[in-house]
């Protein structure tokens, strides 16, 4: 369908076979020459045979891998559960910072003050505080597994980045849509619902899809209160053989993990920038 | 072609000066003649800094093993056993260096600001493929703790034992005393000591184990609450407290020499002694 918009391209100048292969050949030679003098000069360090059996010794990645393995599962799950509870709550925070009105001051205030704080303090320090401080009041009826109290610490900072990116979507939606729904005869709620929300969620979802990516790689920070994941598993593993070639197994397992999330929010960035294009055109 | 070929000789020239800055970096540092020094004295060249004898440890340290985190005072288990062992090796108690470091830095390869560190290693056969250690200079109990009330409490085999939910610190054997010796499956595992007693206040873990020595300790000081409710057996792969020292460091005979007049000389016991003390009237929980 594109190819019908579009007019068809200047035909290009006819390469000869010198001009066409000689730029080929040579990048391919200095790819080769630097990379291959870097690997030279690690490899060639008089203290590589030993750096080599303590990081990336292939005997002990194999041991290493079921434990890497099964804490990785756990760090997918949490982040699986975390992603559709940010999406929701930070959707619903959105909310609140965008009702217009004067009864609506407390819930805009509540929102400014939360991201303020979220959005202030390290991961860490709330996977921590939440992690041991919240199950140490003993309040009865609450979960106190460590697990259940970072999964919340990562929700509720992360929502505070998903919120902003939300309202930017929002932001972005011209004002006259609101004008355009009032004189619908939608009221308040429906307009967010029908009219504002819809149009901002496309403008964001690629900034949320890397939001996701990033919330891929920090779930392991639950590791420090207990949780054993890829990362502590890894550790598990490194503090008992002095190896540390587990903790490249979990690089690896990340990189397997994050690499395709980093093409499909490439895809949809493209895919809404050709969108945008076409709505202007 | 001239064109193409003058990036190439540039990228020829860069990849060239920099082989030779980088070789010319790796000679010189074996190159500086040693000073006159004789091997397996003080003065032993191979040392890091040859005349001293420079110990690394960890930052904090803790009583028993060494007392107020300051190791220059000789005071505590393991930099008494220092200075004991740069006596018997000929060193003045003023040629002993003290520097601190962390779990990851003593145990990555490479080569160390100092000659060996102490800091309660325990030895056994898979790290020792990684790094050499000493002899042993200690071999302690391990203790069950755990606040009042525990489901441990009143545990008299390792298969009520293995009902609780154990928490431990990574970079202790502790961790794999529990999956070995009493078969736990789903510990905790905390980055430190103060993580493991932290849960355990916020009642995500009902008991963890740990040497003798640091239990006391513990329970005295650090966390009042806990109790130790229990010692069991030593695990028969965790050969005890050695020195840690940089895979293939020339000295590990010298300083092993050292510590075997010592262990002979029945200084090591004194020193056990007087800082380690065990409490006789704890039970054994053996099966």
């Amino acid at each position: 369908m594109i190819s019908e918009r579009t007019a068809a391209p200047p035909r290009k100048k006819v390469l000869s076979p010198r001009e066409r292969f000689v730029p080929l050949a040579l990048s391919g030679v200095s790819v080769v020459i630097f990379f291959g003098f870097f690997g030279w000069l690690v490899t060639s360090a008089e203290a590589w045979p030993r750096i080599q059996s303590q990081f990336f010794s292939l005997e002990a990645m194999g041991a290493a891998f079921p434990k890497v393995a099964q804490g990785f599962l756990i760090n997918m799950g949490v982040w699986a559960v975390s992603l559709v509870a940010i999406a929701l709550w930070a959707l619903i925070l959105a909310v609140f910072r965008s009702l217009r009105g004067p009864w609506f001051a407390p819930l805009r205030v509540f929102t400014v003050v939360y991201i303020d704080i979220f959005r202030g303090l390290p991961a860490l320090l709330l996977v921590l505080l939440f992690g041991f401080g919240i199950p140490a009041l003993r309040i009865p009826g609450l979960p106190t597994t460590s697990l259940f109290w970072g999964g919340v610490a990562m929700v509720l900072s992360y929502s505070a980045y998903a919120t902003e990116v939300y309202r930017s979507g929002m932001d972005a939606v011209h004002d006259g849509q609101w004008a355009a729904a009032k004189a619908l005869g939608l009221n308040q709620a429906q307009t967010l619902g029908f009219a504002i929300i819809p149009q901002a969620l496309r403008n964001v979802l690629p900034a949320l899809l890397n939001l996701a990516v990033a919330l891929q790689k920090d779930v392991a920070l639950l590791s420090v209160i207990g949780v054993r994941d890829a990362v502590r598993e890894a550790q598990i593993y490194t503090s008992r053989t002095f190896n540390y070639s587990s903790l490249v197994v979990a690089a690896f397992l990340f990189l397997i993990a994050t690499i395709p999330m980093a093409r499909l929010t490439d895809y949809v960035a493209k895919k809404d920038r050709e969108r945008r294009l076409q709505r202007t055109a | 072609m001239r064109r193409f070929i003058s990036p190439v000789l540039l990228m020829v020239f860069i990849l060239v000066g920099f082989q030779a800055f980088a070789g010319g970096g790796q000679q010189s540092a074996p190159a500086t003649p040693a000073a006159q020094g004789v091997e397996n004295t003080p003065t032993d060249p191979r040392l890091f800094q040859p005349g001293k004898l420079t110990v690394a440890t960890g930052d904090p340290v803790y009583p028993p093993w060494m007392l107020n985190d300051d190791p220059a005072s000789g005071e505590g288990f393991e930099n008494a056993l220092v200075y004991a062992l740069a006596e018997e090796l000929g060193f003045a108690k003023a040629d002993v260096v003290w520097v601190r470091t962390g779990f990851d830095e003593a145990i990555t390869p490479g080569s160390k600001p100092y000659d060996f560190n102490i800091q309660q290693f325990s030895v056994t056969a898979e790290r020792a493929q990684a790094v050499d250690f000493s002899q042993v200079y200690y071999q302690s109990d391990k203790a069950v703790i755990a606040l009042p009330g525990s489901v441990v409490s009143d545990a008299e085999t390792f298969a009520e034992l293995r009902q609780a939910r154990w928490g431990a610190a990574i970079s202790t054997t502790d961790l794999v005393y529990l999956e070995n010796v009493l078969g736990v499956n789903d510990v905790a595992v905390y980055d430190d000591q103060a993580g493991v007693f932290q849960a355990m206040l916020a009642g995500q873990i009902d008991a963890t184990v740990a040497a003798l020595p640091t239990a006391l300790f513990v329970t005295a000081v650090q966390v009042p609450e806990a109790r130790i409710t229990a010692l069991l057996p030593p695990d028969k792969d965790d050969e005890g407290h050695g020195l840690l020292f940089t895979k293939g460091n020339p000295l590990v005979p010298w300083i092993n020499q050292g510590l075997t007049a010592l262990a002979n000389k029945g200084v090591t016991q004194d020193l056990v002694d007087t800082y380690l003390v065990g409490d006789m009237s704890i039970r054994t929980i053996n099966r």
